[in-house]
């Protein structure tokens, strides 16, 4: 091979004098008394994803709410006034329904954060 | 065992070694002090997840790697990137720590520049002599991957010296 004819493979590299006897002492010196443990992004606590999903659902449930709104106000008041109380009942029985599936309140959601 | 005497008993046995691994990437005594300190308080820092997956010599090599090419990006402004610059060699040949002739000083400076992972297959094939299996691990990459990065990191060397000739 070229490179090794040419170079050779001795290490040209050198080291202060007794470097490698106090290397130990010096390495255990730098460290911490304890490993300094990372702590857990947000992402991976489960927590995380129960709040997104119910930030999710309460968004969607106001988007839906606000255009079905929209949508009546630009008809008839004839018609609005026929149609508006079928949607908000849809829209306070979806919210009921979300909630009784989630079966959350304020009070289990803040113990839950507590626990974590 | 106390898990502070078992880390010290790791870093008794392995610290040379690493040392060397480390110096042949980032090349200055103090860099590669600097660079092991810092790779020892990672694995420190992550010890109660070690539980034996892979060989400690292997979990270590793989941090020390990784710190001195993050310690080379860090640092990529300083190094040399044309053909014509010998700055490497240069500095090498007035480094008290090193006692290398110019044709050893001009092969490190062929070595820093070739791109990390062929300049790391390199170091650690021709002067460790390391199967391409343990740098396999060492590096994430396939066997096959690495002979082809280490022939090619070959080549490029030897046309830097024939160029010279």
């Amino acid at each position: 091979m070229y490179i090794q004819e040419k170079v050779g493979k001795r290490n040209p590299f050198r080291v202060p004098e007794g470097y490698f006897d106090n290397l130990t002492a010096q390495v255990m010196q730098n460290l911490p008394e304890q490993p300094k443990r990372r702590a857990k992004s947000v992402f991976m606590r489960p927590i995380f994803y129960a709040a997104a999903s119910v930030c999710a659902l309460l968004v969607a449930g106001a988007v839906w709410m606000w255009q079905a709104n929209d949508a009546v106000s630009s008809d008839s008041i004839q018609a609005q006034t026929a149609v508006q109380p079928q949607q908000q009942d849809a829209s306070s029985e979806y919210m009921d329904e979300a909630v009784d599936y989630m079966m959350l309140d304020n009070h289990e959601i803040y113990a839950y954060l507590a626990e974590n | 065992m106390d898990k502070r005497r078992e880390f010290e008993s790791i870093v008794r046995e392995y610290s040379e070694q690493l040392y060397w691994q480390i110096r042949r990437i980032v090349l200055s005594h103090d860099d590669a002090n600097d660079v092991l300190q810092n790779t020892f308080l990672k694995a420190w820092n992550g010890f109660d997840n070690f539980h034996g997956e892979s060989k400690v010599s292997t979990w270590l090599s793989r941090i020390a790697i990784n710190e001195s090419l993050d310690f080379l990006r860090r640092n990529k402004h300083q190094g040399s990137a044309t053909s014509d610059d010998l700055s490497v060699a240069n500095s090498l040949l007035a480094d008290e720590y090193f006692d290398g002739n110019e044709t050893e000083a001009m092969l490190q400076q062929a070595v820093s520049q070739l791109p990390d992972v062929q300049r790391t297959v390199f170091q650690l094939r021709y002067f460790e002599e390391m199967k391409y299996s343990d740098i396999s691990q060492l590096l994430d990459t396939s066997e096959g991957a690495l002979k082809a990065s280490y022939h090619i990191a070959v080549k490029k060397i030897t046309e830097f010296f024939k160029s010279r000739d």
